[in-house]
């Protein structure tokens, strides 16, 4: 009771009308944390649109719609972002109505804070994954290049590849630049690499005649709000790994449905029993090296004759940033990547998306 | 053509579901009529003069023979075993009594059929060319897209409430035969310099009381953007749209008020704020989708040697070329002399979808003009074809010709008509026939609208007449030289109004002055372009 | 001089209000008001929300003993009262 008060004193709610022009919306629920659009009728549907304008914004108190709105509204109106809907008419329609809204949805939940998988993704999902398991039968145990030429034909255009220009990296750029040199090659620039790796990465993409690569880095508001002394990674190992990989390559991702790896099954850990095409829940992993053995790599690098990381000669078997990477025992081991912390991936390869790879093959496309 | 899946059923199956209980609702006094009134619109049920009536959506115009069979069924089981194609490729019920409707859109949706927003203030639906996935110029099938468009518009949780009702046009062939121009949203399928198909964005065209020609907003939109550059656009539009004034609240004035430069600036910043994976169209969602459009197998050779000038006539005129080896694009107008516009009796339904299974791939085309069409017939059977439409009087040559008259429903109908269009129509075209010009002539397009909501395109017809009020009475105005497909034009005002009868005699008048003055191949445009209107206006009003 | 007419909530049909607050498809039993007292019987036929959809009055010819639609909306009203007088459908006369 006493708390309840107290929040109701502090919570700062601002009501607009339904036809506010967005601007003018944005500026007045500044410091709000209940936020009320007042609908002139329920025919006006200005309110829809500026519900998920102010969710894009990043408000995320509480949005309230009121007026004289229909209940058949209501299931579109959470939609569009608002949490709650007054309706006028207490005594008005009381019908049995499917509150549960439609069972799929056509569209994206333009401003819900959830985000439901729409009917397009839900089916795009079923065919990838079903792509991607026939490929994977079809590939097991092929080579490299066999992979990579079939990948080409089924996912051309929409294919990138993720390099950290380490130890091994070069294997699969040589691969690349031989079959599609075009592919847009992924390079997350931490800002916590070896500068040997920079140099390298610049020599490699020179001597491979790589013509498509994007270097993607942490964002500048990001990284001054998180880790303002660039010591995160003492504090918070998987923090650090989430601002400077996991984020930027989420965006960087969004115009690409498969990513060429450099994993190997010998990589151990996760990565054991890897296939040549993977589906992980939204895109495709194209493995072209998963059934190579250490012998194999070394036998490619030498008939290659490719530049080695400079650190790879100073025993460095697995490189990624300087903080978090030590030198290994093995040769091609990732047991000198964050040494003495619980884990073995840094979130990128994560298979957190298993749920939902499992969920895509649950609806049946007839 | 596209079959439903179990997602597209289960949505069809809520909303059928829901306006029962609406139906229910309004019965029993739960809803009042000022609630209801929204409701029912957007499920395609309106109050007209007489009684309700149903608009059901064919979606881009396509049809399979089991569901024009189905339109049959409703119409002899709900109504009076007539429909009504509309220049919307749609048809309307013009009977049915609201209690019947709910289970004849149980019956409709067994075989994937609808009446979702064919109404109200939403997106209405997608129209395309007519002989989309068999024109002979086409650069892409816009079918896919359409499918897209009507996927994504429907029960659109944001833009069910717009300012006003919203159209989209898409065609794929350079030769525009869905009036691109005159719509809310007008897309061309185009390829860029690099080969990849994409659209080029027309906005704010439309008819009605302030006809105006879509302005180009982008020149080049990738295609797997196009939901995500619609949703920009109808954001825009259903935040900025005027909402005080009904005639003034379609985008189009919106266009025109803020300028095509700044509504454009407006779009695409919206456009960079929303883009993104969840907007883009996932690219085996596009292959799914067209894979229900894959072109049809080659026909078998034409063997029967024409004979008899009726089908020879029939052929040049309701036959077009396919991109297909040895299929054809038949045109069956609804169009005999004397005929009501775009109707067709449960028989006629049933006859053509029979015609569609033995000789056509058992698929069927609406078109704007209030035709239906065999968009892949077998040019083996064009004589068998030919034959059995002949003798149910559907084989009248005149696809495109004065007497293929384009007419809405207007006063003996329509609750918005200050005029009648039918009769008029009935009448022009019993004239026409009478005096030997029905087909001697070449491309004249002739439209009717009973009111300025201009639902008979009569702004780009050809020949134009618009049904006014003038204190009581019904009166005509008569325009020359609009264009709907292609370069859109409206066309202009000839000269006073004119009384039914005057006005029949005028339109007559207009395609004899065209008849004896056109060239070689002329078509009525050219003429009047050649001769201005001076003679036309001779033969109206006298010298 | 006036009458009240309205389309049937259930299926849509013209209707009439007749002398005793009914509503009829006979067009010869409708109720002829005098113009000042239209007001008060359309309020009436307002209410009656779950029989008809949109009652409103029309002009009727008072020199005539039958129903006859007059004034500026009298095509619309006839065609109302006969049925379409053209397409497929028409069920009136043929001309008004």
């Amino acid at each position: 009771m006493a708390l309840d008060a107290l929040r109701r004193i502090e919570s700062h709610s601002v009501e607009l009308p339904g036809d506010a022009a967005p601007a003018d919306a944005e500026a007045a629920i500044e410091g709000a944390d209940r936020v009320v659009i007042r609908f002139p009728t329920f025919k006006d549907g200005r309110g829809f649109s500026l519900a998920a304008l102010l969710r894009r914004s990043g408000f995320d108190g509480e949005l309230r719609a009121a007026g004289p709105l229909l209940p058949d509204q209501v299931d579109d109106l959470l939609r569009m972002g608002f949490d709650a809907v007054d309706i006028e008419r207490p005594d008005g329609p009381a019908r049995n109505r499917n509150t549960g809204g439609a069972p799929y949805i056509y569209q994206p939940d333009p401003g819900a804070v959830t985000a439901r998988p729409t009917a397009l993704q839900i089916r795009a999902l079923a065919a990838r994954k079903a792509t991607a398991e026939a490929l994977a039968k079809e590939l097991d145990g092929a080579t490299p290049e066999a992979i990579l030429i079939r990948a080409a034909q089924v996912y051309g255009g929409r294919m990138a590849m993720l390099s950290s220009f380490g130890a091994e990296a070069a294997l699969g750029l040589a691969l690349v630049a031989e079959i599609a040199s075009d592919t847009p090659i992924l390079f997350l620039d931490t800002g916590m690499h070896f500068p040997q790796t920079l140099s390298y990465r610049d020599r490699l993409v020179k001597h491979l005649g790589l013509t498509n690569l994007h270097i993607l880095k942490p964002d500048e508001a990001e990284l001054r709000n998180e880790d303002p002394d660039n010591r995160l990674y003492d504090r918070d190992g998987v923090a650090c790994c989430d601002l400077r990989k996991v984020r930027p390559l989420g965006r960087a991702l969004d115009p690409f449905d498969a990513l060429i790896t450099g994993r190997k099954r010998y990589h151990g850990g996760q990565r054991g029993d890897i296939p040549a095409v993977e589906f992980d829940g939204e895109r495709v992993k194209i493995n072209p090296f998963a059934f190579l053995s250490p012998q194999d790599v070394a036998d490619r690098y030498k008939a290659l004759d490719l530049p080695r990381h400079p650190l790879a000669e100073d025993g460095y078997a697995s490189i990624g940033c300087w903080p978090c990477t030590a030198p290994a025992d093995e040769p091609g081991s990732r047991d000198g990547r964050w040494a003495g912390q619980d884990r073995d991936e840094c979130g990128i390869f994560d298979p957190a998306r298993a749920e939902r790879a499992k969920r895509a093959g649950a609806v049946r496309l007839i | 053509m596209y079959k439903y899946d179990e997602i597209d059923r289960a949505v069809l199956d809520a909303r059928t579901a829901e306006f029962r209980e609406q139906v229910h609702a309004r019965l029993s006094g739960a809803l009042s009529e000022d609630e209801f009134k929204p409701l029912r619109l957007m499920n395609g049920v309106y109050l007209q003069l007489h009684a309700y009536m149903l608009r059901v959506a064919i979606p881009y115009g396509v049809l399979s023979s089991e569901q024009l069979r189905s339109l049959a069924y409703v119409a002899r089981t709900y109504d009076r075993g007539y429909g009504h194609f509309t220049t919307r490729q749609n048809i309307q019920y013009n009977w049915p009594a609201l209690v019947d409707i709910p289970d004849a859109l149980d019956h409709l949706a067994g075989v994937q059929m609808h009446a979702i927003q064919t109404s109200g203030n939403t997106i209405r639906n997608t129209t395309t060319d007519p002989f989309a996935g068999a024109a002979a110029d086409e650069i892409a099938d816009p079918r896919p897209w359409c499918e897209l468009i009507r996927q994504w518009s429907t029960t659109h949780p944001e833009f069910t409430w717009l300012p006003r009702k919203f159209k989209i046009a898409v065609t794929g062939s350079p030769e525009d035969r869905a009036a691109i121009g005159v719509h809310d949203i007008g897309l061309r399928l185009v390829r860029n310099e690099a080969g990849e198909t994409g659209f080029e964005v027309h906005v704010g065209g439309g008819q009605g009381r302030t006809p105006i020609v879509a302005k180009i907003i982008r020149d080049f939109l990738p295609q797997r953007e196009l939901l995500a550059y619609l949703t920009s656009i109808l954001r825009v539009y259903n935040l900025a749209g005027r909402r005080d004034n009904m005639y003034k609240a379609r985008i189009k004035i919106l266009v025109d008020a803020m300028g095509p430069d700044a509504f454009r600036d407006a779009v695409e910043a919206e456009y960079e704020a929303s883009r993104g994976r969840a907007m883009t169209v996932p690219v085996e969602e596009i292959e799914r989708v067209s894979s229900h459009f894959a072109p049809p197998a080659e026909g078998g050779a034409l063997t029967e040697i024409p004979t008899g000038t009726q089908f020879a006539r029939w052929r040049a005129v309701n036959v077009k070329p396919h991109k297909v080896k040895n299929r054809a694009v038949v045109v069956i107008p609804l169009k005999a002399p004397g005929a009501t516009p775009g109707d067709a009796s449960a028989e006629q339904m049933d006859l053509i979808a029979d015609l569609a299974d033995r000789y056509a791939l058992s698929e069927i085309r609406v078109s704007k003009e209030q035709n239906l069409v065999l968009p892949h017939a077998d040019k083996a059977s064009l004589g068998d074809l030919f034959r059995a439409l002949d003798e149910a009087g559907l084989a009248t040559p005149n696809f495109g010709r004065a007497s293929d008259i384009v007419a809405c429903p207007g006063l003996d109908y329509c609750n918005l008509a200050n005029a009648r269009s039918i009769p008029i129509a009935q009448a022009i075209s019993t004239g026409l026939h009478e005096a030997g010009l029905d087909d001697a002539t070449g491309d004249l397009t002739i439209k009717i609208s009973g009111c300025i909501n201009a639902c008979g395109h009569h702004h780009v017809a050809n020949i134009g007449l618009l049904g006014v009020d003038k204190a009581g009475e019904e009166v005509y105005q008569l325009t020359l030289g609009g264009v709907g497909d292609g370069q859109a034009a409206i066309g202009k005002i000839l000269g006073p109004g004119l009384s039914a009868d005057d006005a029949v005699t005028a339109v007559i008048a207009c395609v004899r002055v065209y008849a004896e003055h056109a060239q070689v191949e002329e078509s009525f445009i050219q003429t009047l372009n050649r001769l201005g209107t001076d003679p036309f206006k001779e033969a109206v009003y006298g010298a | 001089m006036k009458t009240i007419t309205a389309n049937r909530l259930t299926d849509g049909r013209v209707v009439y209000l007749t002398p005793d607050n009914r509503w009829t498809e006979n067009a010869d039993q409708a109720i002829r008001l005098e113009d000042d007292a239209t007001d008060a019987a359309l309020d009436t036929a307002l209410l009656d929300v779950l029989t008809v959809v949109g009652p409103y009055p029309i002009e009727i010819d008072a020199d005539r003993e039958g129903f006859a639609p007059a004034g500026r909306k009298h095509v619309r009203e006839t065609i109302r009262l006969t049925g379409p007088s053209a397409g497929s459908t028409k069920t009136g006369v043929a001309h008004v």
